[in-house]
């Protein structure tokens, strides 16, 4: 059931369809059905018993990036983006997660996580690879350029505790399961940046999936056990924070998880004690004077705003200030630097034909700025980016590593 | 009513892909801005003036209803199927056509984005005044057929003032061209100007030609506090008498700033009666100038605090006030009905006063926004549509402010439109004849009826 607030959000549309041109997804479709507007309207209907919980509005209902331009757009302020995912609980509880989305999650839960990965990822997939059809595509994704699973998970790597001399700060970090799963080379150029500012570092070994895609594909009970298990490994008062360099994994620790919790009936005060202490890796950096340990790097770079930074942590400057401390990159914005990549989680495997023309837009403005490096905090949008790039000589990368080259760090540079 | 084998035919020049007929997309087509709502029983969306004139043919060979629609952001069920039928949803049919700039004209589709065509056409240094505060949202076509306003109305004019040329379709499917694409045209009725504004009850409008204008090379913002509306009424009448028209001339009261002050935090005066948000533009020698003698006027008439922006960006900061004004109103209650009534600017601060007295009276919450340069209104009524003894009072207060204008020579409505909003209210301020003479009109457009059945003429009593 929806929660009476959010019931209530309904009413408060005045319907003046501020939110459909920004809306990337409308933009596409030209069709109402698809624009912010028509879903709280649809969901008003819904409400008001004038509609029956369809396929049709299931359908219409994943038809959005969850990118929350429309929420930070409403002139009344409405929580767009938490009606919509509150309704999708609903129509999940009725029709059930697709077969695919299911099997992933279970994945993402743990329960068949490790004996996946070793067989899949080790023997299987890894191995397969160059096998498969050289056109074959995920939605709008070249089946080549996905990533390989990494040989081993990163945090079977890594020490719990990487502790440090003296230390000038304590954090706790979350990798989240990109990191761990597929590109551990971030994780390590997060982890040396904050140990050569003199920080300790602790790793809790049994943290889980974060959830937050779970949660947003309208399965909140099966993204629970994750979140309580992380909540209980990271509420601790004992750090300066909890950084993540996830943009999802931060949306979920530092926003999500309180609202899901209440939303789910549950006591949500630890959740909010955790949400306080999490700060995203561009954040924390950004205490520090790191500009006189960095030597130059050449090149160019741009930015892109991964919506669960920008709009759900309201995270804008910091990942800039970050890449404009290092010497001789030249940083260049982009246009509409801060639109969905077109990517959304499962959205652009779904929906193919609307991320395709999304993307192209975000494609042609980083080619515009002339820039050989791509900077971005979330690997949804990395993926997006990088498996829709026409040509070659634009990297794709996180913040992290340009910060950890710059340092001159023996990891990124091997 | 719409039969499968007329939905066929639909069909056959449509394509499946553009014809939506499921319960979901209906009920998406059902509102606009407005608080009413009827459903469609489909909605069509061409993308060529072909097409519209084939489903024209099909519409009338069978009498079916056809009701225009761009984004539906009306404030007055204009763009609703109110008799059933379909909706022609213009929304695909969205190319900025030609630039052309040695002439100052553009050619555009009726679903291009007002603020879309604004930004294209700024780029190379022209310049499309109207800009009503849907211009985000709004479609050039509705706004068109609604003859949108805006801001800067006081010395920019309305969408009416930039037309140059249509293509419309008539309700038999005929295509015909207005207007042309010289400035100067006597040629024959002004058909143009006449479509303009017809709420789509007259043609559809497929192609629009309008005219453009150099982009001003500098701007200003004044925003001047004061302690009484009389204050901020008599800054405006000094600017007027003295002969400056800016830009804007935008008015705030208090329960504006109140709602400014707790949602955005601006810093406004909590005890402030009126701001007056001022906008002139032009060449840089004058806009200094004006903006200085504008400046002393505010002072002369008792502000309390006046800021002229140095910079671009100090304008947008400013601005942001005007911007937020809307949203923050519109977060107070779940509803927020927005009037616009217009009077003859010299009677805009009595305007403003009796909209307050009759908000005390019936005990309704009422903030006003004005465009005060041209005297146009808009008392944001506020309230919750699902409180029926709260909606009477609302209607008797609007009821309340139509006579007010009307007894000073006012009009209904300065931009928003009659549509189902206002109809009751139309013989107050036209008369028997002038009706008569539009319902013959409306007849010679449309002898079947099919257009936008249900409109402001036939609601009329």
């Amino acid at each position: 059931m929806i929660s009476k607030n959010l019931r209530e959000e309904v009413h408060n549309c005045i319907k003046c369809g501020i939110c459909l041109t920004p809306c990337p997804v409308y933009k596409q479709r030209l069709v109402e059905a698809t624009s912010p507007r028509g879903k709280v309207q649809l969901i008003r209907n819904v409400m008001e018993g004038n509609l029956e919980l369809s396929e049709n509005f299931t359908r219409i209902l994943f038809t959005c990036l969850l990118c929350e331009t429309c929420t930070v757009n409403c002139p009344s302020g409405l929580q767009v983006d938490q009606l919509m995912k509150a309704m999708r609980v609903e129509v999940i509880e009725k029709f059930g997660l697709p077969g695919k989305k299911k099997f992933l999650f279970e994945l993402l839960t743990g329960k068949r996580l490790l004996p996946f990965y070793l067989f899949w990822g080790r023997v299987l997939r890894n191995n397969l690879l160059p096998l498969l059809p050289v056109k074959g595509k995920v939605g709008t994704i070249p089946l080549k350029k996905f990533p390989r699973l990494s040989r081993q998970p990163l945090l079977k790597k890594i020490p719990e505790v990487i502790s440090v001399p003296e230390p000038k700060g304590r954090v706790l970090y979350f990798t989240g399961c990109a990191t761990n799963y597929l590109d551990g080379e971030i994780g390590r150029a997060t982890i040396e940046i904050l140990v050569r500012l003199g920080v300790e570092v602790v790793v809790p070994k049994d943290q889980m999936c974060c959830g937050l895609p779970i949660f947003l594909a309208g399965a909140p009970q099966m993204a629970l056990p994750n979140i309580l298990k992380n909540v209980a490994l990271f509420n601790r008062q004992d750090v300066d924070a909890v950084v993540v360099e996830c943009a999802t994994c931060g949306a979920a620790l530092k926003k999500e998880y309180p609202h899901i919790l209440r939303e789910m009936g549950q006591n949500a005060e630890k959740a909010e004690a955790l949400s306080r202490k999490v700060l995203d890796i561009s954040q924390y950096l950004m205490k520090f004077d790191l500009g006189k340990m960095l030597r130059p790097l050449k090149g160019k770079v741009t930015y892109h705003d991964p919506c669960h930074l920008l709009r759900s942590q309201g995270v804008k400057d910091e990942p800039r200030a970050l890449l404009r401390q290092i010497p001789e990159l030249d940083f260049v914005e982009m246009g509409g630097a801060d639109v969905c990549c077109g990517g959304g989680g499962t959205f652009q495997w779904e929906h193919p034909e609307i991320s395709e023309n999304i993307t192209a837009q975000k494609i042609g403005n980083i080619e515009e700025t002339g820039a050989n490096y791509v900077a971005t905090g979330c690997p949804g949008c990395r993926l997006q980016i990088f498996g829709n790039l026409r040509k070659d000589g634009v990297e794709v990368v996180h913040p992290v590593q340009l910060i950890s080259r710059s340092l001159g760090s023996p990891i990124s540079r091997a | 009513m719409l039969t499968e084998k007329i939905l066929q035919e639909f069909e056959t020049i449509l394509g499946k892909e553009r014809i939506l007929t499921s319960k979901e997309d209906l009920l998406s087509y059902a509102y606009d801005a407005y608080v009413e709502e009827y459903l469609p029983e489909a909605v069509l969306f061409p993308k060529t003036s072909a097409e519209v004139s084939q489903i024209m043919k099909v519409a009338s060979t069978h009498r079916v209803f056809v009701t225009p629609r761009g984004a539906g952001s009306g404030l007055a069920a204009c763009s609703l199927a109110k008799q059933g039928g379909v909706i022609l949803c213009f929304t695909m049919m969205n190319r900025v056509l030609e630039i052309n700039k040695p002439n100052r004209y553009a050619v555009v589709e009726p679903g291009v984005v007002v603020s879309e065509f604004q930004k294209e056409v700024e780029k190379i240094g022209l310049f499309y005044p109207p800009d009503p505060g849907s211009a985000t949202v709004a479609t050039m076509g509705g706004t068109v057929l609604m003859n949108a306003g805006g801001m800067r109305g006081i010395k920019y004019g309305v969408t009416r003032d930039y037309l140059m040329g249509l293509e419309v379709v008539l309700p038999s499917g005929e295509v015909i061209q207005t207007g042309s694409l010289t400035a100067k045209d006597v040629t024959g009725y002004d058909l143009t100007r006449l479509i303009c504004g017809s709420e789509g009850t007259l043609a559809l409008v497929t192609r629009i030609i309008v005219r453009l204008l150099p982009k001003p090379k500098a701007r200003r913002t004044l925003q001047a506090i004061y302690h009484t509306i009389d204050q901020a009424g008599n800054t405006v009448a000094r600017i007027v008498e003295e002969g400056i028209i800016p830009a804007t001339l935008e008015l705030m009261d208090k329960v504006i700033i109140k709602a400014l002050e707790d949602y955005a935090h601006l810093g406004l005066p909590l005890d402030a009666e009126a701001i007056l948000l001022i906008e002139v533009d032009g060449d840089q020698a004058s806009v200094e100038k004006q903006a200085g003698m504008i400046a002393e006027f505010c002072r002369g008439q008792g502000a309390r605090d006046v800021r002229v922006s140095q910079s671009e960006k100090e304008s947008e900061q400013l601005w942001m006030a005007r911007r937020g004004a809307f949203g923050a109103v519109a977060r107070m209650r779940p509803s927020c009905v927005i009037e616009d009534a217009t009077v003859p600017v010299s009677f805009l601060t009595r305007a403003i006063k009796e909209v307050r007295t009759i908000a005390q009276r019936n005990q309704v919450q009422i903030a006003v926004l004005a465009h005060a340069g041209d005297g146009n209104l808009h008392p944001l009524v506020l309230c919750d549509l699902r409180d029926q003894e709260e909606m009477k009072r609302v209607e008797k207060a609007m009821d309340e402010i139509v006579d007010f204008a009307m007894a000073v020579g006012g009009v209904l409505s300065g931009e928003h439109g009659i549509g189902i909003a206002k109809a009751k209210y139309l013989p107050r301020q036209l008369s028997p004849q002038a009706l008569n003479l539009m319902r013959a009109l409306k007849k010679t457009f449309d002898p079947q009826g099919i257009l936008n059945p249900g409109s402001f003429l036939e609601c009329a009593p």
